[in-house]
């Protein structure tokens, strides 16, 4: 039968090979005129032929989900198994990017980890543009090295999940793979060179700064890179949600929240200790007034418009419902920081209904806020 | 805000709520999160409608409590 495996084949991470594609994809590659046509009976030669036609890469696209020739060319590799010379070779070759990329997608689904690195590194340097389909069909432009940078760093390329690897940093600490040499480093160099014997004293500093501050990046910052990817990885259920949710708000919104929650963090306890001297009986009466207030707010119905009154501050205060101590702290500093631009950006996300009393639309309030979507409309 | 149910008939079944004014590219994101898969896997159809990403829940007149079905690319 054309579907089968080669019986002479070994089992990849323990499964047929061809199981790496999940079935959904696989029904549809089976089922592929270019599949049935030009794959028949294709060996490690005729499929060299077959990779030189290719003029895109991508995953399933249309209405349908109609895999491409790329992923079918793919599939077939899974199933004849070339050995690893040749697809080093597909690899190692310049004159077809479309065979290259080809290599490099098998060897990330049936290499070792070490192997998948040694021999994807070097893609880096091709700057080669190359034609992706995306899954509405149209074509976009991408890269060569940025398509081996989506292997090496992300877990799903072209409709077919990639398996896992160790990260660089583990293997470095193991001594299977030097610390990472980038090409661009000689270069580099050369510059700083240039800077210094053009400028004097003050320049150089900066240029040695720079020096030192690329040559720490270079091994460090597959590190760095792991080390973010890696921390993402192990929050398993939020790790799509989170990486979009960073994609979407960007990094630069988060650096201002923390630096703002650090801000307030410092303001509190320099009010606590205040507080301490007046005792704690003017904080009881506070609380007690807000809470009424809450309950007056309550029964008129929640509303969301976003001004700064003191009601509205210590409502929100009153509502969400955290440690006594930190519940004081705040409510003492509502009207001082309802001035401050940063909190008021606390108090919007808090507003997102994360706090409604209805746990179930809470949950729900969060899941859209991490996903980017406007709070529930009530 | 309307609560949608989703079934796959396979076993996976969701209660998702949601606003009218969200579109259905917005219910696959809520769906994926719920069960686990990747919005660009599901595909929402109610008979052999297929419902586009692009459009809201009011324009394809999706109410409180209707059930539409889950199927995978």
């Amino acid at each position: 039968m054309a579907n089968r495996t080669d019986p002479a084949a070994k089992s990849i991470r323990g499964t047929n090979p061809q199981n790496l594609v999940e079935k959904i994809v696989r029904s549809k590659i089976y089922q592929n005129t270019y599949w049935k046509e030009q794959c028949f009976g294709l060996t490690a030669e005729t499929l060299v032929d077959k990779a030189m036609e290719l003029d895109h890469i991508g995953g399933t696209y249309g209405g349908n989900r109609k895999p491409t020739p790329f992923m079918c060319l793919v599939m077939k590799m899974l199933q004849i198994q070339p050995e690893k010379d040749i697809v080093v070779e597909f690899i190692k070759n310049d004159d077809y990017k479309y065979v290259r990329v080809l290599g490099a997608f098998y060897l990330r689904l049936t290499g070792i980890d070490s192997d998948i690195y040694r021999y994807l590194e070097p893609l880096y340097n091709d700057y080669r543009k190359v034609r992706r389909k995306s899954p509405d069909g149209n074509f976009m432009l991408t890269h060569v090295d940025e398509v081996i940078d989506e292997l090496l760093t992300r877990d799903y390329s072209c409709d077919i999940a990639l398996p896992r690897i160790k990260k660089r940093w583990t293997l470095e600490s193991l001594g299977v793979l030097d610390a990472r040499k980038s090409v661009l480093e000689d270069d580099f160099e050369e510059e700083e060179e240039k800077d210094e014997m053009e400028q004097d004293g003050l320049e150089e500093e900066v240029a040695h700064e720079k020096q030192d501050y690329y040559r720490a990046r270079s091994p460090a910052r597959e590190r760095e890179r792991d080390w973010r990817r890696d921390s993402h990885r192990h929050r398993d259920r939020d790790y799509d949600r989170d990486r979009d949710y960073d994609r979407e708000r960007g990094r630069g919104r988060d650096r201002e929240r923390d630096r703002d929650r650090d801000r307030d963090r410092d303001r509190d306890r320099y009010r606590l200790r205040e507080e301490k001297e007046y005792g704690y009986e003017r904080e009881r009466d506070r609380e007690r007034e807000g809470r009424e207030r809450d309950r007056r707010d309550r029964e008129r119905g929640r509303r969301r418009s976003r001004s700064r009154s003191r009601s509205r501050e210590r409502k929100r205060h009153g509502r969400s419902s955290m440690s006594p101590r930190r519940h004081e702290a705040e409510d003492g500093n509502a009207p001082e920081e309802s001035k401050k631009k940063g909190k008021k950006e606390k108090k919007e996300k808090k507003d997102d209904g994360t706090d409604h009393p209805d746990p179930e639309i809470a949950e729900a309030n969060r899941i859209r806020a991490s996903l980017g979507l406007k709070p529930l409309k009530l | 805000m309307i609560e949608v149910v989703l079934n796959d008939r396979l076993g996976k079944k969701v209660r998702v709520k949601c606003n009218d004014d969200d579109t259905i590219g917005d219910l696959k994101k809520m769906v994926a999160a719920q069960t686990g898969t990747r919005a660009d896997k599901i595909r929402i159809q109610k008979w052999y409608t297929v419902y586009k990403d692009h459009i809201t829940l009011k324009d394809y007149e999706i109410h409180d409590g209707m059930g539409l079905e889950l199927y995978y690319n």
